[in-house]
């Protein structure tokens, strides 16, 4: 009998096809759910455990594949900041450039009786007792001696020499300069001199003239060398001597002479010669 | 004894293809670990161990799955019966036939877990089944199969040793 059940495969398989409806149409009902989830339990518990551990090995072998990409996008990156931060020292530099001369065309164009022409320091004076620089603008641009220069913050200086393309500019803190000069409140007259200290000593002041600290002191117009009412400084202090005749002022002005890149030259003043009258 | 073994060896084999298999799909195939399994152990075992290997495993598969009970337990008997059958046609089951067993059987395996799937009111894609899971479930198993195999004769050959049928 046993025999036969195995000699007759069509009968065995038809009989465990039946088995397996059977348990096909009982889980489907649901009769077989609570043996299913009691069976399911442990082996779900064990397959919890193997996926945590299958997850940890993938992490950690996607770490080290992607550490050679990491470093390769490291180094592009690096090279990309690099050159980000030299953009970005240039583009500070424009921008620097940028502020100095809207400044200068500010001013310019609240001294609409006046003509400038923007130049650029190229060289101070290497000389220790001299304190001049030098310009990118000469005769070819229309600049002349003896022509003033000016910032926003008020009088640089003086033309002395020209050539084709450049000029020099001597400075008001230069020791050779004499700038005739007045006071804004008071309207005081005096003189305005350079110091090598970088200075500037206003001179001459009449004793019955009111000096005030913060005054603003203005070109005056006398003699001929600058045109009237350009700022050159305010004062700082007072000096007034025992039996002197006149009182000094010191003058602190507001123009940075040691980082000067951009000035504007005053083409349109021509320095009225004087000499015949002295 | 080769039966007795049928219960932990399906059912770590149920355990790995819950947790690790899906790690390593391609599209949405993996290897079939119990089929490769019951397979190998068809081949060398006779009708009646087969035939137990074929319902433990059909049942572990199920248990770890949203299928009803006995969805993976037609394929696999019809499997097993049709390796025997096999058995008796040929001397001995080489390399292509093994090859030829591992690709049809996975395909008729898996459509037919479709159909009772679909029998059982699931919902069946079948075109996109057959591109997306199947191909690549064959892949696994062509790929597959020979470890296992191998690990399988050599349980069968101990358990022999032991004085046991197989």
């Amino acid at each position: 009998m046993r025999r036969n059940w195995r000699a007759n495969r069509v009968i065995f398989l038809l009989v465990c096809l039946s088995v397996c409806l059977v348990l096909l149409a009982a889980s489907v009902s649901g009769a077989t759910a609570p043996l299913e989830g009691t069976a399911a339990t442990p082996m779900n518990y064990l397959a919890g455990i193997f996926t945590d551990i299958t997850r940890q090995t993938n992490s950690f072998v996607s770490d080290l594949t992607e550490i050679q990409s990491l470093r390769a996008r490291n180094a592009e990156l690096e090279e990309a900041l690099a050159r980000y931060q030299t953009e970005l020292v240039e583009l500070r530099e424009i921008n620097n450039d940028y502020r100095r001369i809207s400044e200068l065309v500010e001013y310019a164009s609240t001294a609409r009786d006046q003509e400038h022409l923007v130049a650029e320091v190229i060289s101070y004076d290497q000389n220790a007792l001299m304190r001049t620089m030098v310009i990118n603008r000469g005769v070819r641009h229309g600049v002349a001696r003896g022509m003033p220069v000016v910032t926003g913050q008020g009088l640089v200086g003086r033309i002395t020499d020209v050539t084709a393309n450049a000029a020099r500019v001597m400075l008001v803190t230069d020791p050779n300069s004499n700038v005739n000069a007045r006071l804004q409140t008071s309207r005081a007259q005096g003189r305005v001199e350079g110091q090598l200290t970088g200075n500037l000593r206003m001179m001459w002041i009449p004793l019955e003239a009111e000096v005030q600290v913060g005054d603003v002191v203005l070109t005056s117009g006398l003699g001929g060398n600058f045109p009237p009412d350009i700022q050159i400084g305010q004062v700082e202090s007072r000096q007034r001597e025992e039996f002197a005749l006149n009182q000094q002022a010191e003058v602190r002005s507001l123009v940075d002479f040691d980082n000067l890149e951009f000035v504007l030259v005053i083409t349109s003043f021509q320095p009225i010669d004087v000499s015949a009258f002295e | 004894m080769g039966n007795f073994l049928s219960i932990p060896i399906l059912a770590l084999a149920a355990i790995l293809q819950a947790s690790i298999v899906p790690q390593i799909r391609i599209l949405g195939g993996g290897p079939d670990l119990i089929f490769l399994l019951v397979l190998a152990w068809a081949i060398n075992a006779r009708l009646e161990s087969s035939v137990i290997w074929a319902f433990v495993g059909g049942i572990m598969q199920d248990l770890m799955s949203a299928a009803p009970l006995g969805t993976s337990t037609v394929g696999l008997l019809l499997l097993v019966f049709a390796i025997s059958g096999l058995g008796q046609q040929v001397h001995k089951i080489g390399f292509i036939i093994m090859l030829g067993l591992v690709l049809f059987g996975t395909l008729a395996q898996q459509i037919i877990i479709m159909l009772v799937l679909a029998f059982s009111g699931f919902t069946m894609q079948w075109g996109f089944n057959l591109t997306f899971v199947i191909a690549p479930t064959i892949l696994y198993n062509l790929v597959l199969i020979w470890p296992v195999y191998w690990f399988v004769l050599r349980l069968q050959r101990r358990v022999s040793r032991t004085g046991s049928s197989v």
